[in-house]
């Protein structure tokens, strides 16, 4: 019962993120393409990069194409579901948690999922047009692709949130979790073998790109559905972390008197 | 029965001492000072089902730091509180079922869409079904007269528009206790007149328990009928409104003018304000009488004007908010009352 009432209040917190930013649709509009053309300047610069070179790292364009169309569409999925994953900490430091803790919802779903980045719509579009683009996908693969997004887009909210909650002992952790935002985003978007053999157990612990990236492509190219589970129990795993985190963390808000209205 | 009851009730805040100086500043990156703010130090209250309270107090008092451990929001530091029955720290979502809030200076309304998007998430964060939240919309919309204005996006209403409809969110649910923090804050004459009526009604009608934190003495003076006053984080004061005003009555306000210049020392009684030929006075009737004040103003000249008002209830309060500590707020308060 509790679980049907939370999805159907995370539905209506989605339609009314959705409506909110439609408001300004021309922005809306300019922001979803401006980011899928940027994210295409990149597959050219990989194009040029691999037609010169024959691959990087054991990855050929397909495999980097995979690559960037899973880091993408579940970057993008988090962020269009649960906008807020990367404001947590000016949230904790400004004192805008009132509002949730005052209504009967878990805390961190409420904030996280209270607002959509309207670039983000961009990001996960890109991701399915790469794949429609991509020759020789079969129904395998692009059945592979769409259960790992899901997974790995709970994998980048849970650990950009984990980063954010930081904000509850550091006070201001925009610096700390920014940098651990941008290396979990950058690890993902380059082949796993170009970095030295000793650094790879970070992506598999504290910067989890192995689990947006290298463990989805190794599912992608053998159709390996174990591989597949191993990316959603990695999520499940980052999930109970954070919500741990943040809930050890919301002993210790002291709220603010800043005043502020829900956008 | 009691839906608030807080025994010795504390929040300690620590703070970083910013240091003064580049050596110092140096200093305090490896050994920082650290400064503990009792923000309130054990209040004890309690609030009976139905009842409407003032909670009062200047800036910086503890209110709003009371109300976010009455609510949930804050863990205290110590002492305990019960709301409804339950520890809000602890119990904080069955807690927030039963309570509504309206914080004058933070809004859970989107502000880019009507109030009637809000109205229809809200009914899913506390669980109405369809059907209920329909029907508890239309009673609020047509108990607020909100019609005109529930799909106008909530950017494009006036401030008095937006915290009718604030309330109104707050009520969706139908909670037992209803918080407001400064509900009136910014409102003009009209619209604060609006949000008592309504505030009233609620009362009344519905026998919801209303906690109200304002600086606004005529929200106090038209809603409620109890007022604690905190001051440096503790209770000075704990009366009936009604037991309140009749101890104001005990000090008079008399105003005089006479014809020409007159003499205006009385014996034991200094003017608070005096000219030439006008004066005025604050009379506390448990030390004079106020027939011999008069008859003794009367006797220095012929009298063109004289007024007795009873002394407001606003300077009562600012005499308590403007005590330096809370010896002096509590000794402010004894004085007055």
């Amino acid at each position: 019962m509790r679980f049907a009432s939370t999805f159907r209040f995370l539905g209506r917190a989605f339609a009314v993120n959705v409506k909110a930013v439609l408001e300004y649709r021309v922005n809306f509009f300019l922001q979803v393409f401006g980011m899928m053309l940027n994210n295409a300047a990149f597959a050219v610069f990989w194009k040029v990069l691999i037609d010169r070179t024959g691959g990087v790292g054991g990855y050929g364009f397909t495999d980097i194409m995979f690559v960037w169309a899973v880091s993408s569409t579940s970057f993008g999925l988090a962020h269009v579901v649960a906008g807020n994953i990367r404001s947590i900490s000016r949230m904790v430091r400004e004192g805008e948690l009132d509002v949730y803790l005052l209504q009967p919802r878990d805390v961190w779903l409420n904030v996280v999922c209270s607002r959509t980045v309207v670039s983000a719509w961009g990001d996960f579009a890109y991701g399915f047009i790469v794949l429609a683009l991509m020759p020789g996908v079969g129904l395998g693969r692009w059945l592979v692709f769409l259960a790992i997004i899901p997974a790995a887009a709970l994998v980048f909210a849970a650990a950009f949130s984990a980063a954010e909650t930081l904000a509850f002992w550091l006070g201001d952790s925009q610096g700390i979790s920014g940098a651990l935002q941008e290396f979990l985003l950058s690890f993902s978007l380059y082949p796993e073998t170009i970095f030295e053999p000793g650094m790879r157990w970070i992506f598999y612990t504290l910067v989890p790109s192995a689990f947006v990236a290298y463990v989805p492509l190794a599912a992608w190219r053998s159709l390996d559905w174990g591989a597949v589970g191993v990316v959603w129990a990695a999520a499940l795993a980052w999930l109970i972390i954070t919500r741990a985190l943040f809930r050890a963390g919301l002993k210790r808000y002291e709220s603010g008197n800043k005043m502020g209205a829900r956008i | 029965m009691s839906v608030i009851e807080t025994r010795g009730l504390s929040r300690t805040f620590e703070s970083r001492v910013r240091p003064r100086g580049f050596a110092a500043s140096l200093k305090s990156l490896v050994k920082p000072e650290r400064r503990v703010v009792n923000a309130v130090r054990g209040i004890d209250l309690e609030v009976e089902r139905g009842e409407v309270l003032a909670f009062l107090g200047p800036n910086g008092a503890g209110k709003s730091t009371t109300i976010k451990m009455l609510t949930g929001i804050l863990h205290p530091s110590g002492g305990t509180a019960r709301v409804l029955g339950l520890d809000p720290a602890r119990d904080r979502m069955k807690l927030a079922m039963g309570i509504g809030t309206v914080f004058g200076q933070k809004s859970q309304l989107w502000y880019h869409l009507p109030a009637s998007d809000s109205f229809r998430l809200l009914g899913a964060v506390y669980e109405l079904d369809d059907a209920t939240l329909a029907r508890r919309t239309a009673e609020l919309v047509e108990r607020f007269a909100l019609a005109p204005y529930l799909e106008t996006p909530v950017r494009k209403l006036s401030l008095g528009e937006r915290v009718r409809c604030e309330i109104a969110a707050s009520l969706l649910h139908k909670p037992e206790i209803l918080f407001l923090d400064e509900p009136t804050i910014g409102l003009d004459v009209v619209a604060k007149r609006e949000v008592r009526v309504l505030l009233d009604e609620l009362r009344r009608e519905d026998g919801v328990t209303i906690f109200l934190t304002s600086h606004d003495i005529g929200d106090i003076e038209k809603v409620c009928k109890r007022a604690v006053i905190i001051h440096h984080g503790t209770v000075v004061v704990d009366e009936s409104m009604k037991e309140l005003k009749h101890r104001a009555l005990r000090r008079k306000r008399v105003g005089v003018k006479w014809a020409g210049p007159a003499d205006s020392s009385l014996p034991g009684l200094e003017p608070i304000k005096r000219t030439e030929d006008a004066a005025k006075y604050d009379v506390d009737t448990t030390k004079h009488r106020l027939e011999d004040v008069i008859s003794a103003l009367a006797a220095r000249g012929e009298l063109v004007d004289l007024t007795v008002e009873d002394e407001p209830l606003e300077d009562i309060i600012a005499a308590i908010f403007a005590s330096r500590s809370e010896e002096e707020a509590h000794v402010a308060a004894g004085a007055r009352l």
